[in-house]
């Protein structure tokens, strides 16, 4: 590029040269034959012509200069800028770097903002692509059956619609059992989404999926290199999934990703299963306006399922962020990273114009050498562009080691919401070229212009007096560093904030003892589980298998599992208490053998427990319920209607806390006695001292029980640890933010005042001479950091009551005016700024005046 | 400074002036330039080409490497819109001024 554009303008030049000589000789000769036809001879007429002429050489660079200046004027800038940068190599190094840190830092943030909620998911027209469920206008949705599915392709409301339904299942290699996440599809769900194609082998055939074909699986590349060890005889070759013998037909690329992100096997289904029901997904016919397609698919959804009556279709996104805390917590983490790219800009900000106003004799040569005030704004705004360039080539850089890092930092509920991998590709390097730009003005515009003022009168003599900085070049100096200390204040105290918030929330109050405990959800799906003593049956059989399991101390049945894992009932609840109003509350009902209390140690604090004579009627409330229906009064045998239906108070349990980010997650609770085994039921085990891994409890029932289908088997706390997700990366994110922003604006400070101590050496030498002590030299420079650093923090405060707004849904126990998290901030930027100015107020107050004045 | 540019700006006029006459090269412009102002005014070559060039970076004139009358290879100089709008304005320009320095003298 360089070379090329050399080239050219050297090209130019040759050119602009050449074709003047044959200019200046034309004249020449014209004026030669004027003067012989005014009588001359032909030797005095030519002396006279070369005479009138004057300097050829002369007047051909002139001409050459207007010509062909332009390109390689430019060309000299750049290569002037370099050698300049080279000179400095500890300014640049720490230039660049913190260029290449903010873009770097702005694209890995912005790849994740592209893959979470910009950019749709990568199928061809992906507009057109829904998720459809049926439901009624109170909010319940359920999945479709197969007469409606089918009824939907066959009406001209879809251009396909076809089913995927996710589930985990075991896969057995060699000895060893492994838990994946997979989905069983309808074969025509690669061709409605498009671009799919296999890495190996096929695509599911329309005839996959029958009876007798369903024995079939696709494969993702991820699953077949890290547990199939990349077998190349894979695609032909059968793997036990359930339990089952399947055939691999084909491998899929890791980047297909449908429905969830982290689906690594496809089944085929037909849906002529038993009671199968379809997950439906769609593509809008193109050519049907939205609102017209849906009330087609109602209809055909109405007339071939007499069921869904009541209900019509409601339509997601395939997938993304669809949750508005989610997009809040993520558009907060955007805001963060502008901040640190603020402040670092700012930083080199401040560098640039240190080392442009260090130069001002030598802008001042130039000048007087005749060069105008925007040849010197070019040249140095030439260097911050090499800057630029250089930050961006880091940049890459950075952001190619910062994705990975922020795959493991953002929290798996976030990510599994995108089909899109999380990946640097072109649109990214694209917006870190945008951020280079952008660098560039923010950092380098201001310098340039204060740094290439050279005011009228100001001559050669004056500046290289170099006595002290210029009254502009200070003051911007200074507002440069306050902007720092602000938005490093302003990101302290969400960092501060959300930490706080992140530890309150783990050490929250959980109302139970969840260490050791692992639940399992099961589905009784044999033809015994019809009556209740058929369910009773297996459920004691499953127990005993449970019960031999390593470590297995306490199991207790349930339906539904504590914490938030309850019965949802939303309405209106009235207690027995005379003259009392219904009131309106979201309730979590748990059916629950007597020892679930035990086995999760929730006490009973008044009243009693489950007895077996108890029925479904008689329940055991919560303290939160109880406050609420009956204030202070005992309500043991009282009792409250919900509906149709009228529950007796035997006992008052303890309350269960889910602590959240999202408040309406923390439900008041109450238990049933559990009369009848539901076909899904819970069950919990309490081990010692640790219980046996999921997947092989899992095992366990897929060889005693093959009809019992395991639907989810985990411990507890993960239920905790994945709404603790949230705050722990927030909290870790706003941190590493606030220490780069701090770390950035100490660095600015130090040299600020580094830099006007070196340009005050003479004047604090004199003041030393004058007597005053090191002690008061220090003083002066450490008030003047300090000075800085509290109109940095008082512009903080203000930038930080907006942010308060926005971490509104990231916060937990802590308000951002809490004023333990604004000691904090004003410690740590008090402590900072002190640090910073340290250096620079010793080396001030060490300065000797002998070898100072010996110095002029 | 403002003695040079008073120069260049008359210079800049007299060649857009020219020109606007018709085409002509280099020697031609100043042969003309001459004989026209009664031999007042001489133009050296030293600044009339880099005016020239210049003109032309501003697209004011165009320019062309033909064959002279004499069989020789010469750039033939030629005024362009832009050109002669610039004329324009110049020459209102200068006859303002003029019109001001003779109104100083008379006053005396």
């Amino acid at each position: 590029m360089a070379l090329m554009t050399t080239l050219r303008s050297l090209r130019q030049r040759r050119r602009a040269e050449r074709e003047f000589d044959d200019e200046a000789a034309f004249h020449l000769e014209m004026e030669t034959e004027a003067n012989i036809a005014r009588g001359m001879s032909r030797e005095e007429a030519r002396l006279t012509a070369l005479r009138a002429f004057g300097g050829v050489v002369q007047t051909r660079e002139h001409v050459r200069d207007t010509r062909a200046l332009r390109v390689e004027s430019l060309w000299l800038d750049v290569r002037y800028a370099a050698r300049a940068l080279m000179a400095q190599r500890r300014f640049t190094c720490a230039a660049a770097g913190m260029l290449a840190l903010a873009i770097g830092l702005g694209t890995a943030m912005f790849t994740v903002l592209d893959a979470l909620i910009l950019r749709p998911v990568p199928f061809r027209d992906p507009a057109q692509l829904a998720h459809v469920w049926m439901g009624t206008d109170r909010g319940g949705r359920v999945v479709v059956s197969p007469a409606v599915l089918k009824a939907w392709r066959e009406s001209a409301a879809f251009e396909a619609a076809e089913s995927a339904m996710s589930a985990t299942v075991l896969l057995q290699v060699g000895e060893t059992v492994v838990a994946r996440e997979s989905a069983t599809v309808t074969p025509g769900i690669f061709k409605m989404l498009s671009n799919v194609r296999t890495l190996r082998g096929r695509l599911f055939d329309p005839t996959d999926g029958r009876p007798g074909e369903a024995d079939r699986v696709l494969v993702s590349e991820t699953l077949w290199r890290t547990v199939y060890g990349s077998d190349p005889a894979f695609v032909g070759s059968s793997i036990t999934v359930d339990g089952r013998r399947s055939v691999v037909i084909g491998v899929l690329p890791s980047d297909f990703r449908f429905p969830s992100a982290d689906t690594v096997l496809w089944r085929p289904t037909n849906l002529t299963g038993r009671a199968e029901m379809a997950k439906a997904y769609v593509r809008f016919a193109s050519n049907m306006m939205r609102a017209d397609s849906l009330r087609l698919a109602t209809e055909a959804a109405r007339a071939a399922d007499g069921n869904t009556a009541q209900l019509r279709p409601w339509v997601y996104p395939l997938a993304g962020l669809t949750d508005s805390n989610a997009t809040q917590s993520v558009r907060v983490l955007a805001g963060g990273v502008v901040l640190v790219f603020l402040v670092l800009c700012a930083n080199v900000s401040g560098l640039l114009l240190a080392r442009l106003t260090a130069r001002r004799r030598e802008f001042a040569m130039r000048a007087a050498l005749g060069a105008s005030r925007a040849r010197l704004l070019r040249q140095a705004l030439a260097e911050s562009a090499l800057l630029a360039a250089l930050g961006m080539a880091g940049g890459a850089a950075v952001a190619w080691a910062f994705v990975p890092v922020s795959q493991q930092v953002i929290p798996e509920t976030l990510l599994l919401q995108t089909l899109n991998p999380l990946t640097l590709n072109g649109r990214a390097l694209l917006m870190t070229s945008a951020f280079g730009v952008v660098a560039i003005l923010v950092s380098g515009l201001l310098p340039a212009w204060l740094g290439t003022s050279l005011p009228a009168g100001d001559s050669l003599r004056v500046v290289d007096r170099g006595a002290t900085e210029t009254p502009a070049a200070r003051m911007v100096g200074r507002a440069l560093v306050a902007i720092e200390v602000a938005l490093a204040c302003t990101l302290l105290v969400g960092a501060t904030v959300l930490t706080r918030s992140f530890v309150n929330m783990s050490q929250a109050d959980r109302g139970l003892q969840t260490d050791g405990i692992t639940t399992v959800w099961l589905a009784l799906g044999s033809s015994a589980a019809t009556d209740p003593a058929g369910r009773a049956g297996i459920a004691r059989s499953v127990e005993d298998q449970l019960r031999q399991l390593p470590g297995v101390r306490q199991v207790a049945w349930s339906y539904g599992l504590p914490p938030h894992g309850g019965m949802l009932s939303f309405g209106e609840w009235t207690s027995d208490r005379p003259g009392a109003l219904p009131i309106n509350l979201n309730l979590e009902r748990y059916v629950v053998t007597p020892d679930l209390f035990a086995l999760y140690q929730i006490p009973i604090v008044r009243g009693r427990g489950f007895t077996s004579s108890d029925t479904f009627n008689n329940v055991i409330v919560s303290q939160a319920l109880a406050s609420r229906l009956w204030g202070d009064a005992d309500p043991i045998g009282h009792s409250f209607r919900f509906i149709q239906e009228t529950f007796q108070v035997v006992g008052v349990a303890r309350e269960i806390h889910f602590p959240s980010l999202d408040p309406r997650a923390d439900l008041p609770e109450f238990y049933h006695p559990y009369t009848d085994v539901p076909s899904t039921p819970m069950v919990s085990l309490r081990c010692e001292p640790g219980c046996p891994d999921a997947a092989v409890i899992r095992h366990r029932l897929a060889s005693s029980h093959p009809t019992v289908r395991v639907q989810a088997a985990g411990t507890v706390d993960r239920k905790y640890v994945a709404e603790l997700a949230r705050p722990r990366a927030a909290a870790a994110v706003a941190l590493t933010f606030a220490v780069f922003a701090l770390t950035a604006t100490a660095a600015g400070l130090f040299s600020v005042l580094s830099y006007a101590v070196t340009r005050r050496r003479r004047e604090f030498g004199i003041r030393t001479a004058l007597g005053a002590t090191p002690r008061r030299v220090r003083h002066v420079v450490l008030r003047d950091g300090l000075i800085v650093a509290a109109i940095g923090l008082a512009v903080g405060t203000v930038f930080a009551i907006p942010l308060s707004g926005a971490l509104r849904s990231l916060q937990y126990g802590v308000t951002s005016s809490d004023p333990l998290s604004w000691a904090i901030v004003l410690a740590t930027v008090a402590l900072t700024a002190m640090a910073a100015s340290w250096f620079p107020a010793r080396s001030a107050a060490r300065l000797d005046p002998i070898v100072l004045l010996r110095e002029e | 400074m403002p003695k040079t540019e008073y120069l260049q700006g008359a210079l800049d006029l007299l060649i857009l002036r020219t020109l606007a006459l018709g085409a002509n090269h280099g020697w031609g412009i100043q042969q003309r330039i001459r004989q026209v102002s009664g031999k007042a005014l001489a133009v050296s070559q030293g600044s009339l080409y880099p005016a020239l060039h210049r003109l032309e970076a501003a697209g004011l004139l165009s320019s062309e490497m033909s064959t002279s009358e004499n069989n020789r290879k010469a750039r033939i100089y030629s005024i362009t819109a832009a050109g002669r709008r610039r004329l324009t304005v110049e020459t209102e320009d200068w006859r303002q001024f003029t019109l001001a320095i003779r109104r100083l003298l008379q006053e005396g």
